[in-house]
């Protein structure tokens, strides 16, 4: 009989306590934040998905944030904006 | 000492071996499976305790401890004496000025380098001569396999999951190796990265795919050194990146007898490692990127010798090449520090090598730690 080890992680903390926000039933007027990743088209694409947005949607003012380095995490510092004035978030690598 | 951790336990050896392989915790090849003993000796060759985090990968959130570290070391084959030259790399990837998240996960497919110096290379048998990137060392195949298996098992870094290598490279098995210090012309690399002659250190890099330079027709320094400047050159990996180069002992020298110092083989290789702007334009390497990246575009007018170079402001007119793009010359990297200078391989043969890095912008330099005794 022998016993070995898990090599592995599993992932806790921030990551596994985070939760969804609630989901806003309409669109129509809210703002929208962009969060780019720092890849290259990210903010491309977000643009052009708000823009459907609000021909579709009819959503309010948008606030755009690119990361400059897709290798590290968003600050809280550059999140406070986000989280403060918008109801609904949308990230994108569009690498 | 007793461990209380997860496990699994095995009636025999072949159980434990084909285990490893369903719960996925291998890069293909069979692990020695990590026994309660064997993590435990593993553990005792280091001076941490085991529940010291040696790596904290921020963009997950992940902490990695030495008994992670440990489990890992055991399936890699590492013998316990090689531990604290995986604990210090592993150190040196947690830099946060490595942003390891970058190359663990990018599309790029970057393997971890890691350069040894100092007295460790000879007490552990860390190989430098012949065949030193290939495989018949138990040291460098271990101790780079290590960093591999805890991306796998530790940093959720599963090909085609969160490792979104496009196409990947073998040296993401294991790349490891030590300094030819005895071949090299300079001070050892250690020395020059700013830590004490004698000491034991790892150095660690992300680099992409390596290229053969090969030269046994020439010791003129110019002559030899244009041959790697045309290496790095090359358009496909042409970016303000930073540079490996591992130069054979016997180009290493040529440099040596011609009294060659570092300082002006860097100097020499960041001057004629170049390409007119025209080129990156003719062949989409000015991108759209380089308008929303400051590091990019600063890489582009920082070395725009022959003038200032005449970017259009849209993507779409890129392709359009200005006269005058011919004499802008943009270097492979932002300067001669860029480009590291190492020595090793067999004695018998011309041939150098070129890494270049992963990253394409700034992120990833070099990191140097030392290894504890």
């Amino acid at each position: 009989m022998m016993r070995i080890l898990d090599p592995t992680i599993r992932v806790t903390g921030i990551s596994a306590a985070a939760r969804l926000a609630p989901r806003p039933s309409r669109l129509a007027g809210v703002t929208v934040g962009l969060l780019a990743n720092g890849k290259s088209n990210g903010m491309v694409l977000l643009d052009r998905i708000a823009e459907l947005l609000r021909e579709r949607r009819g959503i309010g003012e948008v606030v755009r944030l690119a990361k400059a380095n897709a290798s590290v995490p968003l600050t809280e510092e550059q999140a406070e904006p986000m989280v403060k004035q918008c109801a609904v978030v949308i990230t994108a690598i569009g690498d | 000492m007793t461990l209380q951790h997860d496990g699994i336990d095995l009636d025999d050896l072949w159980q434990a071996i084909e285990i490893c392989y369903e719960k996925n915790w291998t890069d293909g090849l069979p692990v020695v499976p990590p026994t309660e003993g064997l993590v435990a000796r593993m553990l005792a060759a280091g001076p941490w305790a085991e529940d010291e985090v040696l790596l904290f990968e921020p963009a997950r959130n992940i902490s990695v401890t030495a008994y992670k570290a440990a489990v890992n070391a055991v399936m890699a084959g590492c013998r316990p004496e090689y531990f604290p030259v995986v604990g210090a790399a592993l150190r040196a990837l947690a830099d946060p000025t490595f942003e390891l998240h970058g190359p663990a996960t990018s599309t790029g497919g970057a393997a971890l380098m890691v350069i040894v110096n100092g007295p460790v290379r000879k007490r552990l048998g860390i190989h430098s001569g012949a065949n030193l990137l290939g495989p018949g060392f138990r040291a460098n195949a271990t101790i780079g396999r290590t960093l591999r298996l805890v991306l796998l098992n530790c940093l959720g870094c599963q090909p085609g999951v969160l490792d979104k290598s496009t196409q990947g490279w073998p040296g993401k098995y294991s790349l490891c190796f030590a300094e030819d210090e005895e071949s090299s012309p300079w001070e050892p690399l250690s020395v020059a990265r700013g830590f004490e002659p004698g000491r034991s250190t790892v150095t660690v890099f992300a680099a992409e795919s390596g290229h053969n330079v090969l030269a046994h027709g020439t010791a003129s320094p110019e002559r030899l050194l244009a041959l790697f400047a045309d290496a790095m050159a090359g358009l496909g990996s042409l970016s303000p990146g930073r540079s490996v180069i591992v130069l054979a002992p016997e180009h290493a020298d040529h440099l040596k007898r011609a009294r060659w110092s570092r300082a002006r083989t860097q100097a020499w290789l960041y001057e004629h490692a170049w390409r007119s702007l025209a080129d990156l334009k003719r062949t989409g390497k000015v991108e759209p990127a380089f308008f929303t990246n400051p590091r990019l575009l600063e890489w582009l007018y920082r070395h725009a010798e022959g003038g200032v170079p005449n970017l259009p402001s849209d993507a779409d007119t890129l392709a359009g090449v200005d006269p005058q793009d011919e004499a802008v010359h943009v270097h492979r990297g932002l300067g001669p520090e860029d480009i590291l200078l190492c020595v090793g391989g067999g004695q018998a043969g011309g041939h150098s090598a070129f890494f270049p890095s992963w990253s394409r912008g700034r992120s990833v330099p070099f990191v140097t730690k030392e290894i504890p005794s």
